[in-house]
């Protein structure tokens, strides 16, 4: 008897940290993030000094270093948009679908998207960067969409018809991004840049177009936060807790998907960020979603930042793209992961 | 008193001649080897066989004769045995023979590969691809593409890549290759490692090179020539012997651990033995063709489907994956839209519609 209270407060107490705990840690993340945003304004093939960058914000700077700090904005406000998205859009994947392995690329998202970028420079020419992620951005979306509508068709179907909704739509549309793109160069081109995933050479213009997206998948996010603690517990209990997990499922779905289409469209499909950081998130606050989420947004821009400083800095003066980058990060700290999980089979 | 009788003429009826009791159960044939061993065949199974072989042949007969340089059928046994027009000769010897060839083998290797891999798995959506051998095998041949173009054969680099990707599994699991739930998590780590630095020197290099990286990458059966053939050949009469050794234990460890063990397959031994044939019959199809994809995931599902066993069969897969891959060889060289591109991309098209018939069974279950 005593030993089932202590394993059962055992795990209790570890899921819920105390209040100061929390708030600390909060705290602790907060610091991170804006410590990475600093260092995304610092770093770079020409390295600035924290005066410099405070120069610029403040107007009183060099000019010549006031233009180097200046033309790294767009990519650190973005790098916080994606970064944030897709922990977002992996918490609340892994959540609904209760596969510690989901990743928001999973409803075909990064395919969707990698269509529109070939057919429409297949159609209209060569783009800019910009061009490209205005194309990406519906593809994405419709995308997301369409696994979405197949795989809920006919009502209550649970994850598996999801996700193969999803593998259908990723292997027709890769099949079709692939023929495209070898047949003709310039749909060749825009492709393999936008596939590797960067923050570079993207404006503010980028910002704007994504932003609507992204917003209104966090706006969805928050509503469903509260609901998904119960969904964790199974559909039974969920719907005894009176629940409407339809919703809860539905909007978090259709929210994972708002945020991945959002963020793939401006930066290009990145690994590991949307799988990665919800573990990360449940390691340092437990399994309550209405702390995964706000603790995912911290985390997530500020893996995604470091990552790009780290890429920046590493072949100076040529750089590595952030999505070469997080995912030699994340590889290695999941191969490790599984490694210790010795006593389960 | 009726009843009796009827029960008693039943069990006759079941039980005709004493020996039939250890014999085979009906449609069943068995082929023996003294007391060495003996193979059980359905006569459903041969049937299918022999269907979907008579496909093949059908197929390449097609894949020889179309077309401007086709040979006539009527001159292919004359050119069989060595004499014939030199035209026909250098296209049946140098174009289009060599060609077929190493499609063939690798659509046997590769549905050999995703039976075994299937079965000791459990996962019907299981194949060699996700735990990281054709993103392994992509990555080196980039890198062989990066260092320096001509230098180091792709196909060396495609088949040092997936050996490395297969060892990292290997390692990193801290099991070996033994527990298949964790080889498919650490397959997912290390495909993503080499498929963003694939994505990467794709992006790096210049757009010619590119290119022809990228038609690699999906999976290409263009010029290729005898020492192809040899090598995907050599691979699949290499592992013929533990093959045909590992079907039984294989069929057995279906049943689950405890009761493959009790019967006398060592449940982890053919595990490993299996997924290690499965890497090798893969590695060597990529080396000659580079990563096609869903072969390995599909041609396993459609050789239990039309065989209607419940068991894995190796040999209708490997004539699955040969049909599969010959045909969609076809399709690449023919069809007025898919002309030029690799065959993967064929391949992949027919996967995703293998996994919407998935989808539209799911739905049927649903509303029934």
């Amino acid at each position: 008897m005593a030993t089932q209270t202590t394993a059962a407060t055992g795990p209790d107490r570890r899921t819920r940290p105390g209040g100061v705990r929390v708030a600390l840690m909060f705290g602790l993340a907060a610091a991170a993030l804006a410590g990475a945003a600093v260092l995304s304004l610092v770093m770079g093939s020409r390295i600035t000094t924290p005066a410099d960058v405070i120069g610029a914000l403040t107007g009183t700077g060099e000019e010549f270093t006031t233009t180097v700090v200046e033309s790294r904005y767009p990519r650190t406000v973005l790098g916080i948009m994606a970064g944030a998205s897709l922990a977002l859009a992996g918490t609340l994947m892994q959540g609904i679908t209760r596969n510690p392995l989901a990743d928001p690329g999973l409803l075909g998202v990064n395919a969707g998207a990698a269509a529109a970028v070939v057919t429409v420079t297949a159609v209209a020419g060569p783009t800019t960067v910009t061009g490209t992620v205005w194309a990406a951005l519906p593809g994405a979306v419709l995308a997301g969409a369409a696994a979405y509508t197949v795989g809920t068709r006919g009502g209550d179907g649970g994850m598996v018809r999801l996700i193969l909704a999803g593998a259908v739509i990723s292997a027709v549309l890769t099949a079709y991004v692939q023929a495209i793109a070898l047949s003709l160069p310039d749909s060749f081109d825009s492709y393999r840049y936008w596939v590797v995933g960067s923050l570079a050479g993207r404006s503010f213009d980028v910002f704007w177009a994504a932003l609507p997206v992204v917003g209104a998948g966090l706006v969805l996010a928050l509503c469903v936060m509260g609901g998904l603690n119960a969904m964790a517990l199974g559909r039974e209990a969920a719907v005894s807790l009176g629940v409407s997990t339809a919703w809860v499922q539905g909007g978090g779905l259709v929210a994972a998907t708002l945020l991945a289409a959002g963020a793939t469209a401006a930066v290009g499909p990145i690994a590991f960020v949307g799988l990665a950081v919800p573990h990360v998130v449940r390691a340092m606050v437990g399994v309550d979603f209405r702390l995964q989420v706000p603790f995912a947004l911290l985390v997530g821009p500020t893996l995604l930042l470091l990552s790009d400083v780290v890429g920046r800095t590493l072949l100076r003066p040529t750089e590595l793209m952030v999505g070469v980058v997080t995912a030699f990060v994340g590889a290695p700290v999941l191969l490790y992961a599984i490694r210790r999980m010795r006593s389960t089979a | 008193m009726s009843r009796q009788t009827t029960l008693a003429s039943r069990t006759q009826q079941a039980q005709p001649a004493p020996e039939a009791e250890y014999g085979p159960p009906p449609g069943v044939l068995v082929l023996r080897l003294g007391r060495v061993g003996a193979l059980p065949i359905r006569h459903r199974s041969l049937t299918v066989w022999l269907l979907i072989t008579a496909a093949v042949l059908g197929a390449s007969a097609v894949t020889l004769t179309i077309g401007d340089l086709g040979i006539s059928l009527t001159q292919l046994p004359s050119l069989l045995t060595g004499g014939g027009e030199a035209t026909d000769r250098f296209v049946l010897s140098r174009l289009r023979g060599p060609r077929l060839l190493v499609g063939v083998g690798v659509g046997a290797a590769l549905g050999v590969a995703g039976a075994l891999f299937q079965a000791v798995t459990r996962n019907p959506l299981g194949s060699p691809d996700v735990i990281g051998l054709g993103a392994g095998a992509g990555a080196g041949a980039s890198v062989a593409a990066l260092i320096a173009p001509g230098a180091v054969p792709v196909p060396l680099g495609a088949l040092l890549g997936a050996g490395i990707a297969i060892g990292l599994v290997t390692l990193s699991t801290g099991t070996g290759l033994r527990h298949p739930g964790r080889i498919i998590v650490a397959g997912i780590g290390v495909s993503a490692m080499a498929q963003a630095f694939t994505h990467f020197v794709v992006a790096f290099i210049a757009r010619d090179e590119a290119t022809s990286l990228a038609t690699y990458l999906n999976g290409s059966l263009t010029a290729r020539d005898w020492g192809h053939a040899g090598i995907i050949w050599g691979a699949l009469l290499f592992c013929l012997p533990v093959l045909l050794y590992l079907a039984g234990p294989v069929r057995l460890g279906e049943m689950g651990d405890e009761t493959s063990q009790t019967l006398g397959a060592p449940a982890r031994t053919t595990r490993t033995v299996a997924v290690l044939m499965s890497v090798l019959l893969s590695a060597a199809a990529v080396s000659v063709a580079g990563p096609i994809s869903f072969v390995a995931l599909t041609a396993p599902q459609i050789a239990r489907r039309m065989a209607g066993a419940g068991g894995p069969s190796l040999v209708l897969s490997a004539a699955v994956g040969a049909l599969l891959i010959v045909c969609a060889d076809l399709v690449v060289q023919r069809v007025p839209l898919g002309e030029g591109l690799p065959v993967g991309i064929v391949t992949m098209a027919l996967g995703g519609i293998y996994l919407g018939h998935l989808l539209i069974r799911e739905w049927r279950k649903g509303t029934l």
